[in-house]
């Protein structure tokens, strides 16, 4: 039962997702958000192994960013009609205001629950083989994601090579920001001509071993079974429940 | 010798890129065999790795080379072949283990050769199985690519091209970054493999030295790009370099004392100690991962030791690709980059390094040799007499060790220090005056180089092996 979302089929699984997100886009009301953001966790609490340190460091930078919102809207939001409900110095707050700022930072919250339960359920490259498989995505396409995935280790090792021959020449390390974005500067030519190399002895490696972007059998074959298609409707019954928030809230 | 068809045949070919004048291969005529060892030499810049992606057949194709006479492959002419088809009996396995791998893990890589030549489901875990005990890799079946080491990833890549059950195998200098050991180990391995699947082999290669009698013929390329010999195969020793007059005086340039780091409660140097002292060229050796870079980085600065004491002067660094270092439009500019140099020095070194006639040239666009010439013109021109090379060896060609050696040579007797890291023990036994052994993060030494180089226990506890002088002028017949 906890390994059901990591199982689960990356295509269907991303569509669920497109479609949950899509659907929400609709709904202004506050309830709606927050009952699938509670669903969403719930769910991934029931069938996933998340690790949840992770999550939550994962989660603050959207937490932030939803408080943002909420401020603001309350402080330099239309003040619209109806009651106020109460006054701060010269800030007044209308019921309006009052649930728009809550509308606004809890979708906030519900788009980021339903990406990150994406991102921690997945491996990128059973997604790839997965959409190669059920949407016949071009291996040419589905490769270059592959291999920039297998690169980005060795750009990093890359990265820090270069920023520490230049610390030498006296760039870099303890000036101020705008000079170390200079610095950065430098570093992108280099890192670019790098990159190009790489990509073409890749292309080499790849064509060298037969690969033509043509029709191809699969050694992992991802499928679509029953499971997916109930988690499919698990994701639906959330999204379901939650937009029916607009008939009793 | 049995009668044997020839396989790869070039007739009268020649070829030359769109963007240059002369072309890179002139009228190469040759034929590989069933089972052949072919190596093909030649220096640097001749046309070796380019005639070897004409028999894998990725020239012309992917650079719209110009082209003249013929290319059969197994007895069909290589423009009949769709894209990707002569590479079913043609594998390859390329010099950078860093770049030819699009898999995370060793089984997943073998899988994608075979979904590229369509092989049904069914059928892969039997040949993915069958490789794997081939090639004695099985254990590593699920382990991932990205952490193993240069040695074990070059092992993979050929795995990956032999489960395609090729009839000839290209190598493009497959040892350029493995240390000499791990190089040998590799050979050996290969050469078991030859022998069980009676594959033809042809490798461009110039550290010779390293396969010992694995070859049984040798295409040599003319600088210009046409052949110049084709012959047996003899084996060889490295090419000897003098043996350097020691120009060390007694002050000392620098000193690290108790020099230790640790990351992440890893210690990756422990209570390290060195003086370099001025016109002294210290040898620092060992294996792959041990701390070697490392150390350099310390010295010079750029990495915090967390013990220890680094006094004397500032130490320069050299990357073992220079061109990290530049920052500049010119290679004039990129000598005067730290402000310090007077004109008169600056004019001192762009002689004394014979950059003269570069002056102007955008330094990402001059030779290695060159680019490392101005690495070291810059560090000197910052007032850093104290010079830290990192694997200036690695992956140059004779020439280029000549070059190399006369570099630092002149360096230690305008009373530098250098320091230089290197995996190459004919390179280190002419040029050392001190050795330096590092293992684990710990420095042994200092050895005198006649002694530790008699020594073969101690070598191979590090993982080195003992420089084999020859001369390539005269090949020893055995």
């Amino acid at each position: 039962m906890r390994r059901l979302l990591h199982e689960m089929n990356p295509s269907m699984k991303f569509l669920a997702v497109t479609g949950c997100i899509l659907a929400l886009a609709f709904f202004f009301n506050p309830w709606t958000p927050l009952l699938f953001f509670s669903g969403v966790v719930l769910l991934q609490v029931l069938f996933s192994q998340t690790n949840w340190k992770l999550w939550s460091l994962a989660m603050l930078p959207f937490l932030i960013g939803a408080f943002g919102y909420f401020w603001t809207t309350l402080v330099f939001g239309q003040p619209g009609e109806g009651p106020v409900l109460w006054t701060i110095g010269t800030i007044s707050i209308t019921a309006q205001q009052w649930e728009l700022a809550w509308s606004l930072s809890l979708r906030v919250l519900a788009f980021s629950s339903i990406s990150l339960l994406f991102a921690f359920t997945t491996k990128p490259v059973h997604f790839i083989q997965s959409l190669m498989q059920q949407w016949k995505l071009s291996p040419k396409l589905a490769f270059s994601v592959l291999i920039s995935y297998q690169f980005l280790p060795v750009f990093k090792t890359e990265f820090e090579q270069l920023q520490q021959a230049h610390r030498i020449r006296g760039t870099g390390a303890g000036s101020s920001p705008l000079k170390r974005l200079t610095a950065l500067r430098r570093l992108l030519i280099p890192m670019l001509a790098g990159a190009v190399r790489k990509a073409e002895r890749a292309a080499f490696a790849m064509e060298a071993r037969a690969f033509t972007g043509e029709a191809r059998s699969h050694y992992a074959e991802i499928k679509i079974g029953p499971k997916d298609y109930v988690l499919f409707c698990l994701f639906s019954l959330v999204l379901t429940l939650s937009c029916s928030a607009i008939f009793w809230a | 010798m049995p009668v044997r068809n020839p396989i790869l045949q070039l007739d009268g070919f020649s070829f030359r890129f769109p963007e240059s004048v002369e072309p890179t291969l002139r009228d190469i005529s040759l034929a590989i065999h069933e089972k052949e060892r072919v190596v093909i030499t030649g220096p640097s810049g001749c046309g070796k790795s380019t005639l070897l992606y004409v028999l894998n057949r990725l020239y012309p194709h992917n650079c719209d080379g110009e082209v003249s006479g013929s290319v059969r492959l197994f007895g069909r002419s290589a423009q009949e072949y769709a894209p990707g088809e002569a590479n079913r009996k043609i594998a390859t396995v390329f010099q950078d283990p860093d770049s030819q791998f699009c898999m995370p893990t060793v089984e997943e890589e073998l899988a994608f050769t075979l979904e590229n030549l369509q092989v049904p489901r069914e059928e892969m875990p039997q040949r993915i199985d069958q490789i794997l005990h081939l090639t004695g890799l099985g254990s590593f079946r699920h382990g991932v690519i990205q952490t193993f080491s240069g040695g074990m990833k070059q092992r993979i890549a050929t795995a990956c091209a032999l489960i395609m059950e090729p009839e000839c195998l290209l190598l493009d200098e497959p040892l350029a970054h493995l240390d000499p050991l791990t190089a040998k180990e590799f050979v050996a391995w290969l050469s078991l493999l030859q022998q069980e699947t009676g594959l033809a082999v042809v490798a461009v290669e110039h550290k010779l030295e390293l396969w010992s009698s694995f070859f049984d013929r040798e295409i040599s390329l003319s600088e210009n790009g046409a052949i110049q010999q084709d012959q047996a195969f003899t084996e060889r020793g490295a090419p000897s370099l003098p043996k350097r007059v020691s120009a060390i005086r007694q002050e000392v340039l620098f000193e690290a004392v108790g020099i230790s780091v640790s990351k992440a409660s890893k210690a990756l140097l422990q209570n390290i100690s060195l003086p370099l002292r001025s016109g002294e060229v210290t040898v620092i050796a060992g294996p792959n991962g041990s701390g070697k870079s490392t150390l350099l980085k310390v010295l010079c600065g750029i990495l915090k030791a967390d013990k220890g004491t680094i006094s004397g002067m500032r130490a320069g660094f050299v990357p073992q690709s220079p061109e990290q270092l530049f920052l500049s439009k010119s290679v004039e500019e990129e000598l005067a980059y730290s402000g310090n140099p007077s004109p008169d020095t600056l004019h001192y070194l762009m002689k004394a390094l014979d950059l003269k006639t570069i002056a102007h040239a955008h330094p990402f666009s001059v030779s290695h040799g060159q680019k490392r010439r101005v690495a070291i013109g810059a560090m000197l021109a910052d007032g850093r007499q104290v010079l830290l090379l990192d694997e200036p060896t690695a992956g140059q060609d004779q020439q280029a060790l000549a070059e190399l050696y006369r570099q630092i040579e002149s360096r230690a007797q305008d009373g530098c220090a250098l320091a230089v890291v290197t995996h190459d023990m004919n390179f280190a036994s002419s040029i050392a005056d001190t050795v330096h052994l590092m293992k684990d993060g710990i420095l042994s030494g200092p050895h005198q180089p006649e002694e530790l180089f008699s020594n073969s226990a101690l070598l191979a506890e590090y993982r080195l092996h003992m420089p084999k002088k020859g001369d390539i002028y005269a090949p020893a017949f055995a």
